[in-house]
């Protein structure tokens, strides 16, 4: 054993591959780990406050259930490379009305986008008891399921890059709270998951290319800043057709840059 | 760490930078080569071989795919008038997507695929599921008979140390519990409590025990100290044990239950600090069920004053169970005839234990007779024997 391990450090220098030392797999259990604590973390504030929000509507309080859509929804957001991989309940969660060929009256369009749509623009907590059951079955499922699964590390990893796609995608358009106009919260959520991975695994990614992360944390910081300029006193958002214009342009280059830098993640780590 | 290269006496100064010159430019004409294939092998995979797939208003064209396996790219393109996705989904869970399509628009997803049959979500939720065929392919039979590399037991080694979190968590609720009891002079209510305490430590035991200092001190019997029970060394879980249920008095436990507290806290932190091996995740389970075997099970000497012992047994069970859990998935793929000796085993140990239950309780071990006792070390050493079998079947002894 030592003879070998003697005979392989001397050789090692001298292979092309020493130019890129890789990330040894094992140094990859700490983060994947404590990124399943912070998800499960993440489901239960998800859990609870869903229970706040449904039983709100149940109780036909329009204003506190209106109030309560958004900072509920971020739980989901956060987490959302490891909630869509479940993807009969990303759709009953988190559906939006384009995925339903019948549009809003479709009967399997239920979840977070559906409630929003009855809060928002009917303006009605009425007959939505239906729905809001359904919802926290879902959640609760959700966090059963999430706690069964064993993280796909190169799913946990490649997560910081499905966020900002997610972002680029449907964030900037202000399409995905159509109704609420609560975008900023989802974008905050998407941004604060992504990051999240990039600092549980900040050790590994300094190691392999520091320059790399140097851009990606200045991205981070112009973003946090555009997003920052829109909090409320109450720690919420203003609502997103409140973003000037010339906002939401500086936001496209560093989300795109990010969205674009983050794909390299899996490769770096040596995941891909 | 030590640096097992030579130093041989100091060469001529020239030389040695003539040599340290030469390795750097290896170095990097060896990394520019690298750098290159490995961009060369990006180029092939992204625009040979792929796979177009048209999403239309209310199908896919083609629904029913076929591939080999391995990787495979996906050329989706847009048709409908709506931003949709595709996703490939084993069961209900989510292998590769891409969300978000505009109309008119494509877009490639790289997956790969291990053999099997997968279901294809198309565009709108209630269109038709579409369906791939991934076919076994020489390459993929032989890497399924291969043994697991390293990147395969980051899964399970994450999975583990999130089940330590969580024990840690209960096991510092348990003793905080138990020490406000103690502090509040409810005898009652702490005996009730350290039996749920007790079941906390043993979830976490088998690995607890790496951390041999701090694990006396929370787990050390009266025996390891020269005076017994009357030995002011004498502390931890059994300590308070003994004066619960043997004297029946809570003077003098305040400060010894202050410091398992303090003992626990640190044990968790300890926990989340060490990395295990992944050799280490069956073999800490090996040796926690060999001391069950060998000493607990026959002398019931662990829990002597309270008798929890039945209690301690099964949550060193549990823990075995959660382990083979993480497992499964590599052994199902690399040792699949080990797989139903290792439930056996598991099973034979569970029914033994049922069988001291009364009224769902475990019966006080002062109760269970010297045959039973033999039984359940028979069943927890045949556990321990066929465990042993799997670090070699994966690979993970007698490397070179």
């Amino acid at each position: 054993m030592k003879k070998s391990t003697l005979a392989l450090s001397l050789l090692l220098p001298l292979s092309p591959l020493a130019a890129f030392a890789a990330t040894a797999p094992l140094d990859l259990v700490g983060p994947v780990s404590d990124y399943k604590i912070y998800v499960t973390e993440e489901i239960g504030e998800l859990v609870t406050q869903t229970q706040a929000f449904t039983d709100a509507i149940n109780k036909g309080d329009l204003a506190t259930a209106k109030k309560l859509y958004a900072p509920t929804r971020v739980h989901y957001e956060s987490i959302e490379p490891i909630a869509e991989l479940f993807s009969d309940l990303d759709a009953s969660i988190d559906s939006r009305v384009d995925d339903h060929e019948k549009g809003v009256t479709a009967e399997d369009f239920t979840g977070f986008h559906r409630i929003e749509y009855a809060l928002f623009s009917q303006n009605s907590t009425q007959g939505l008891e239906t729905l809001t059951a359904k919802l926290n079955t879902d959640v609760n499922d959700l966090k059963t399921r999430v706690d069964g699964l064993t993280f796909p590390p190169e799913k946990v990893v490649g997560g910081a890059a499905a966020l900002l796609e997610e972002v680029a995608a449907t964030k900037i358009s202000g399409e995905e709270d159509r109704y609420s106009h609560t975008d900023l919260y989802d974008f905050q959520g998407n941004i604060d998951g992504a990051k999240k991975i990039v600092d549980l695994f900040r050790g590994q990614i300094e190691k392999q290319d520091k320059a790399f992360l140097a851009k990606v944390d200045k991205n981070f910081a112009t973003v946090d800043k555009v997003l920052a300029k829109y909090k409320t006193k109450d720690g919420g958002f203003e609502t997103y057709d409140k973003v000037k214009d010339s906002d939401r342009k500086a936001l496209v280059g560093p989300v795109n840059t990010l969205a674009e830098d983050l794909s390299m993640l899996r490769g770096k780590l040596g995941l891909n | 760490m030590t640096n097992p290269t030579p130093q041989p006496a100091s060469p001529p100064r020239a030389l040695r930078w003539a040599v340290a010159g030469s390795v750097v430019v290896m170095i990097a004409a060896g990394g520019l080569f690298y750098y290159a294939s490995q961009l060369a092998a990006a180029k092939r995979q992204t625009h040979s071989n792929e796979i177009a797939v048209s999403i239309h208003a209310h199908a896919c064209e083609p629904n029913a795919l076929t591939v080999p396996a391995g990787p495979a790219s996906f050329r989706i393109i847009n048709r409908s008038d709506r931003a949709v996705e595709w996703e490939i989904l084993d069961g209900v869970l989510v292998v590769e997507e891409r969300e978000n399509i505009a109309p008119g628009l494509s877009q490639v997803i790289n997956a790969n695929l291990q053999p099997g049959d997968y279901a294809i979500t198309c565009g709108l939720l209630s269109n038709p599921r579409g369906t791939l065929h991934v076919t076994p392919t020489a390459e993929s039979e032989a890497q399924a008979k291969a043994k697991p590399s390293m990147v395969a037991f980051i899964g399970p080694l994450s999975e583990f140390r999130v089940y330590l979190s969580s024990q840690g968590s209960a096991l510092i609720k348990a003793v905080t519990a138990l020490q406000q009891a103690i502090d509040a002079g409810d005898l009652t209510q702490a005996q009730a409590l350290y039996a749920t305490a007790r079941v906390a430590y043993q979830g976490l035991a088998p690995a607890a025990q790496r951390m041999a200092e701090l694990d006396n001190a929370i787990n050390a019997r009266a025996d390891y100290f020269e005076k017994r029970e009357q030995d002011p060394a004498f502390s931890g879980f059994h300590r308070i044990e003994y004066s619960l249920f043997q004297q029946r008095s809570l003077d003098g436990l305040a400060p010894v239950a202050q410091r398992l507290l303090s003992d626990v806290t640190t044990l968790k932190q300890q926990l989340l600090a060490q990395s295990l091996p992944p050799e280490q995740l069956v073999g800490i389970v090996v040796r926690n069920l060999n001391s069950l075997a060998d000493v607990r099970a026959l002398s019931g000497e662990e829990e002597r004053y309270s008798h929890l012992d039945l209690n301690g047994f099964a949550a060193n069970l549990a823990a075995a169970h959660k382990v083979v859990e993480l497992m499964r998935p590599l052994l199902e793929k690399s040792a699949a005839d080990l797989l139903p000796k290792v439930d056996n085993a598991l099973g034979a140990f569970d029914s033994q234990l049922d069988s001291l239950k009364v009224d769902g309780q475990y019966r006080r071990y002062d109760s269970v007779t010297d045959g039973q006792r033999k039984q359940i070390a028979d069943k927890a050493k045949a556990l321990a024997a066929v465990l042993d079998g799997i670090d070699p079947a994966l690979g993970l002894s007698g490397l070179q």
